[in-house]
């Protein structure tokens, strides 16, 4: 069940109860087997009531902690410094003073108190009495009667593991490489993934430098009937020849310069899955060599006479636009139509759209865990920042951008000024940053494959260096 | 050498939670359980991981906390740590019950019923 939407039924179901002018005594009776947790709470926070979804979750029974703070009870990791009661008048024993930041809130921004009647929704964890880590959703409503004066509070607790759990699985499934993403187009293609994995077809994949491309590519490895066997990268840098003929293909006898026999790229990819991570790098001859390949799934190793048979799934890729690369005569059309028998374009990210917060909110759980930070999320001001931001690197810049800003965070939120100076000042920079797919495609072979980029401008960080903590200090 | 009780703290009761504990009482106790040291120690930031480390490092023998997930409490036995978890309550009486060798883990020391109605709150 969408957990939004049943939140908003709970609300609207509590409203109603407190609109009839429920008798206190009653509420147990009501609550005790919805199928939900549910906590009644007095003004000052102490436990009166817990429901039977309730004792499951927690493993305590409602007379056992009848009176007890609930802060005892739930153990949420929002009860110290965001709880949802936080400012209101009746709760004088509630944890209040400090500033949350976990899960969204419906309070007063400005103050973070909960405004008198209204309910308000937090996502977190509680430890049980077993000792376990539990994901939650609480919801807290305040009961008030005809009069407007405050009951009780109910807190509704939903249990969220299987979501989680969900979550987890459906990230596992978009590969090992990590490809993640929300926005229609991603997930049209992270929905197609398996399906192209599960063929033997050759797959070309396009998008600009940072989009993802070498990821994309070992996940259709990983999840093809080939996973057991290797994944082999080609980076057909500039070199002679001859030795990306050997370096490709292999050689089959000792050489003059007294090398033996060595087997090439594609011969160690036998029976699984070789990368050609830019195709525009390779030389015509190779690429005339790689598609006799493909037609006849033999290779004649150099200085070879015999050729071998070989059973390799090639997946290749470039940064640029391949029919444009096909007219300036850098990439042999019949290859082009060979590889494209399956394209999957990644689309940079200014063009991600919602995927943006995601992808930040994604790579600041993975840094914040790697650095062991307290850093929860981004201030709004960052965010606004960040929204902004064009992202000429893409998810590769997004992704360092998150870890220097965790890195140098000191507190829960990420605050603008914690953002790389690039981002907090993009007009200091002095020229443009020139993408793949914006550098024109040149008639002659480019010296290097690698993306023009800005010149480097060194800017004075007004960020604060994070230091390093001693563990712990003396108070007072 | 005496020996070393730790208790997490939340204000002057025990924390509920050990992972999100900022701040810890370290009591020193002579052969007759009489106290000879107390610090109070603010950590840089809420880890399970460092308070684990800072038991470790501080030699600390027994640890009165609330909740605390497995993989810490089985830790911290298995480095022969004395865990007495799920407590609530104030710290001080969890630490004189401690003291008397009268504190069980899952103690709730707060008011309970009727008797915590109208102050029970610590």
């Amino acid at each position: 069940m969408d957990t939004a939407m049943h939140t908003d039924t709970l609300l609207g179901v509590f409203t109603g109860l407190a609109r009839t002018g429920l008798d206190r005594a009653d509420l147990p009776r009501v609550l005790r087997e919805l199928p939900f947790g549910v906590a009644v709470l007095d003004g000052e926070r102490r436990t009166l009531f817990l429901n039977g979804a309730l004792e499951r979750l927690t493993g305590y029974s409602s007379a056992e902690v009848a009176g007890v703070p609930c802060r005892h009870v739930l153990r949420g990791s929002f009860c110290l410094h965001a709880c949802p009661r936080r400012g209101c008048g009746q709760a004088k024993g509630c944890a209040e003073g400090q500033v949350g930041s976990q899960g969204e809130s419906q309070g007063d921004p400005e103050t973070g108190a909960q405004a008198e009647g209204q309910s308000e929704s937090r996502e977190g964890t509680l430890i049980n009495r077993h000792r376990r880590k539990v994901p939650v959703r609480l919801t807290s409503v305040p009961v008030l009667d005809r009069e407007g004066a405050y009951l009780c509070t109910l807190e509704v607790i939903e249990d969220l593991s299987a979501l989680k759990d969900l979550e987890a699985r459906l990230s596992r499934t978009a590969g090992p490489g990590q490809i993640v993403g929300r926005c229609a187009v991603m997930e049209h293609l992270l929905r197609i993934m398996p399906a192209v994995a599960q063929s033997d077809a050759t797959v070309l994949l396009t998008g600009e430098s940072g989009t993802g491309k070498d990821l994309l590519a070992e996940a259709l490895h990983r999840a093809s009937p080939r996973a057991r066997e290797s994944f082999v990268r080609v980076n057909a840098t500039p070199m002679p020849e001859a030795l990306l003929d050997v370096e490709l293909f292999g050689q089959a006898n000792a050489s003059a310069e007294g090398g033996g026999p060595r087997p090439g790229k594609f011969q160690l990819a036998q029976n699984g899955t070789l990368y050609l991570s830019e195709i525009a790098d390779m030389p015509l001859a190779q690429q005339s060599r790689l598609l006799r390949l493909l037609d006849e799934k033999a290779v004649t190793p150099a200085g070879g006479e015999r050729p071998m048979r070989l059973n390799v799934r090639v997946v290749a890729a470039t940064g640029r636009d391949p029919e444009a690369l096909v007219k300036a005569g850098l990439l042999r059309e019949d290859l082009f139509h060979r590889l494209n028998a399956v394209r999957l374009h990644l689309p940079p990210v200014r063009e991600r759209g919602e995927d943006v917060q995601f992808l930040l909110t994604h790579f600041l759980g993975i840094y914040a865990a790697k650095f062991r930070k307290p850093v929860q999320g981004f201030s709004q001001e960052a965010l606004a920042q960040l929204s902004t931001y064009d992202y000429p690197g893409n998810v590769r810049e997004l992704r360092n951008m998150v870890e220097y800003s965790v890195m140098v965070c000191p507190g829960e939120l990420v605050l603008p000024e914690h953002l790389p100076p690039h981002v907090r000042f993009p007009s200091a920079l002095a020229e443009p940053v020139q993408t793949e797919a914006q550098a024109p495609v040149l008639a002659a072979r480019p010296a290097t494959s690698k993306p023009a980029t800005s010149k480097p401008v060194v800017l004075k960080s007004a960020t604060s260096k994070p230091g390093r903590k001693q563990p712990a200090r003396k108070k007072g | 050498m005496g020996t070393k009780i730790l208790v997490t703290l939340y204000r002057d009761e025990v924390a509920p939670r050990f992972d999100l504990c900022s701040e810890v009482l370290l009591v020193t106790v002579d052969a007759t359980g009489r106290e000879v040291r107390r610090q109070d120690l603010v950590l840089a930031h809420s880890s399970a991981d460092d308070l684990c480390d800072l038991i470790l490092d501080r030699e600390v023998s027994a640890v009165i906390t609330g909740g605390i997930e497995e993989e810490h409490y089985h830790y911290l036995r298995w480095k022969r740590v004395n865990v007495l978890d799920a407590v609530a309550g104030p710290a001080e009486a969890a630490l004189s019950l401690f003291l008397r060798g009268e504190l069980e883990a899952g103690a709730i020391l707060f008011p309970r019923g009727a008797d915590a109605e109208g102050g029970g709150h610590v």
